[in-house]
């Protein structure tokens, strides 16, 4: 073969031109014709500001917007669908996973927890590497907050409104004073978690072990002594829970366990039963019930079965 | 080889000094930038609240800094030398060739200032904003019209392989990027949805396949048969290797979206090609290894082979990952993870930055008529570089392993931060011994180009 100037360069775009009509315009015909999903709507002029600064300050480099089939974090109960980024220009799917999956983002936290994590993300997430965004001045912050609490639109939408409608809940009882903050707390765990001591003994490994669970995921809220003054609490309203004043008020193992567990929506306390199994709950609730409460009911009736272990 | 060394050497190679110092200068801040990021990783409250020193802002300057400051312009010096060489002409025209490198260095500078204000398109490879962009592309276009001028003035009838890549990369990258960028859209540079996702990772695989991996490839084929001092060993593979790779390379993009709703059809191509790059690759590795077999010696001895061969062994890690991480199976582990930084690492700095490398330091004896400025420093940035691209690739791979196993077993994203903590650690420790090569780099290209007693040491 004779490889003159011309065989070089026009053969080359030859084959690029084939190329393209095969892994650009060929799949252009077919992504073309998608339908929008059941949850996209279009976006506010504020969500849209918000997504432009998530653009520009480099957001994607470390979240992506890409559920997977197998995946299990934040997000998970959604598989991505080609209508859900129908609006998106450029779409963000992200290529390196530092932190979580953004796609079902909104409303997983009420907004006061945002502005804590913008702030510095440590105060909210003890072990997050994320860069500080306090820079931002509180316009851009908010507008950077509408559009992290609109991902998953229509779905954002639904879980928005949960949070808006137990935000109001839970700041009424906050306000109605610490008896009635701490019934009402437990009203809402269901009765059979209530009635449940720690079935965990209290042992000094499951201690250590409890602590080093709260410093890294309770310490920034609830503080280093569990008294509510961790570095978040500023920014927080209902304000991260005293656990101090339980003392006396009805708390149980159960209670403590649900709560984390589940999480109180409204306010800025996640749910952490995707992070925490079993016995990591129950050790940092024993750890918490000990040092911060000073009322534990590990090692009481009923046990049921003798435990296997110890 | 196809040289005469009897012909009087008039040329003033302004163009290849210029890229060999852009492309030393450039190292020192895309080297500095990306340990300066890694140390974040570490410490994310390091630099406060500096907004132009958000891990999330220098992630893409470092990138771009790397593809088009450092590697593209040490690539380019090498052009600009082998070229008129191969040809038996002089450049076509230097002035127009400095102008390149001064339009060049423009667009980068302006890269790294929109960049760390915020103005990006948040694509990857393709951040650079519309009138970025332009320039990029209307500095290859100089490129090829400068090198096509220079072809078209020729004393040699044959063009030799180098040539023919320098050319096929020049004006393939002037469309992919066009295209990549969607250039016809200057306010988002982005189509909308899934097909955007298309055509950026299109675009941003074609990158290395027809930008990085052809000038590469044309270094490679200079340097190699003139240090072992034999022709290449097979025309023939030279033919497959070349028409393969833009046939193959430019169908496999789409293996970054395996796990996205793309259409099927398209990740079967993606998948099929990624295996098929064994054709492109082996064919240029194999004329090239056995081309150097039994001249290992001759190599070691001189600091542009020795740069350039490690590059090509680089090129067989980086093309076996790249294989692998194409399976569904592979990538259900390594994707979104350390992992693929790790493989890019591998590229970019053990195969195209190692091959950049390795052409200035074989060209600039012969653009300044002097020798190197010191053979030990390039020495000691060789095995710099060389253990930093090594740890590199054996830590991302470890934590990308790490990461990747513990999502797909149902761990969080954040649970999995402090398992990855002591690989964050020893990535920035060798960032810095890439930064501190980069120094002693420009060090020596530049005494080697300005103030050179032209004495052996």
């Amino acid at each position: 073969m004779k490889m003159t100037p011309a065989v070089v360069v026009i053969g080359s775009l030859i084959i690029l031109f084939t190329v393209v009509s095969v892994v650009i315009i060929l799949p252009y015909a077919d992504t073309s014709k998608t339908i929008p999903s059941d949850l996209l709507r279009t976006r506010t002029v504020m969500e849209e500001k918000g997504r432009a600064l998530y653009i520009s300050n480099g957001c994607v480099y470390c979240h992506t917007q890409s559920i997977r089939s197998i995946d299990w974090g934040l997000g998970a109960e959604r598989l991505a669908q080609a209508g859900d980024y129908l609006k998106d220009s450029p779409i963000l799917l992200g290529s390196q996973r530092t932190g979580p999956d953004l796609s079902q983002e909104g409303g997983e936290h009420p907004d006061d927890w945002h502005q804590a994590h913008f702030t510095n993300p440590r105060y909210t997430r003890p072990l997050s590497i994320m860069p500080p965004f306090q820079f931002l001045k509180q316009d851009n912050l908010d507008m950077l907050i509408r559009y992290v609490q609109s991902l998953g639109l229509k779905n954002a939408d639904l879980r928005m409104e949960r949070q808006t409608l137990w935000k109001k809940r839970s700041v009424d009882a906050y306000e109605s004073g610490v008896n009635e903050n701490v019934a009402w707390l437990h009203e809402n765990v269901p009765r059979g978690w209530r009635e449940i001591p720690t079935p965990y003994p209290a042992s000094e490994a499951g201690l250590a072990r409890g602590e080093k669970i709260y410093q890294d995921f309770c310490f920034g809220c609830h503080g280093p002594v569990g008294d509510g003054m961790g570095p978040a609490q500023p920014f927080l309203y209902p304000p991260p829970l005293n656990f101090t004043i339980l003392k006396g008020r009805g708390i149980s193992g159960g209670i403590i366990y649900y709560q984390i567990m589940n999480g109180i929506t409204g306010t800025a306390m996640p749910y952490f039963k995707r992070e925490l199994e079993s016995e990591k709950i129950w050790d940092v609730g024993n750890y918490i019930a000990k040092y911060f409460i000073d009322q534990i009911d590990a090692d009481q009736e009923p046990k049921g079965i003798d435990a296997a272990y110890e | 080889m196809s040289e005469n060394p009897t012909r009087p050497d008039t040329a003033t190679y302004l163009t290849a000094k210029g890229f060999c110092l852009t492309s030393a200068a450039w190292m020192i801040m895309a080297t500095l930038v990306g340990f300066t990021a890694a140390i974040e990783l570490v410490a994310p409250d390091l630099t406060g609240n500096i907004a132009w020193l958000l891990f999330s802002r220098l992630r893409p300057m470092h990138v771009n800094l790397v593809l088009f400051g450092f590697v593209t312009s040490g690539l380019l010096a090498s052009a600009f030398y082998m070229v008129p060489r191969l040809l038996r002409t002089e450049l076509y025209s230097e002035q127009l060739g400095v102008f390149t490198v001064v339009l060049w260095n423009a667009a980068i500078a302006a890269m790294v200032v929109t960049l760390a204000l915020g103005y990006t398109q948040g694509r990857e490879y393709a951040e650079m904003i519309w009138p970025i962009d332009v320039g990029i592309v209307v500095a290859f276009s100089l490129v090829f019209f400068n090198l096509m001028m220079t072809v078209k003035n020729r004393q040699e009838k044959i063009l030799y392989v180098t040539v023919w890549y320098v050319l096929a990369g020049t004006i393939l990258t002037i469309c992919t990027y066009s295209l990549g960028n969607v250039i016809w859209q200057p306010d988002s540079g982005a189509l909308a949805g899934i097909p955007d996702a298309i055509i950026l990772w299109f675009y941003g695989h074609n990158v290395f396949g027809l930008l990085l991996t052809p000038y590469a490839a044309a270094v490679v084929y200079y340097i190699i048969p003139q240090v072992c001092r034999t022709p290449l060993y097979s025309h023939t593979l030279s033919l497959l290797g070349f028409w393969s790779l833009i046939v193959i390379y430019t169908h496999i993009g789409t293996h970054h979206l395996l796990q996205v709703p793309v259409p099927t059809w398209l990740k079967v191509v993606a998948v099929v090609d990624s295996i098929a790059m064994v054709i492109p690759v082996m064919a240029f590795l194999i004329n090239i290894w056995y081309t150097a077999r039994g001249k290992i010696g001759l190599i070691s001895g001189d600091i542009g082979g020795k740069f350039v061969f490690v590059g090509t062994i680089m090129y067989f890690i980086v093309s076996i990952r790249g294989a692998m991480m194409a399976l569904p199976d592979v990538q259900r582990v390594t994707h979104f993870t350390h992992w693929v930084v790790g493989h890019a690492h591998v590229g970019v700095l053990g195969w195209a930055g190692m091959v950049a490398l390795g052409g200035i330091y074989f060209i600039l004896p012969k653009i300044t008529g002097k020798p190197l400025f010191s053979q030990f420093l390039a020495n000691f940035q060789y095995w710099m570089i060389l253990i930093g691209v090594v740890g590199f690739t054996i830590v991302l791979t470890i934590s990308g392993l790490i990461q990747g196993n513990a999502w797909l077993s149902g761990e969080t994203v954040y649970r999995v931060l402090p398992q990855i903590h002591i690989y964050n650690v020893v990535r920035a420790s060798l960032g810095l011994l890439i930064f501190i090569s980069s120094l002693l780099g420009f060090y020596n290209i530049f005494r080697s180009l300005f103030s050179n007693s032209g004495e052996i040491p």
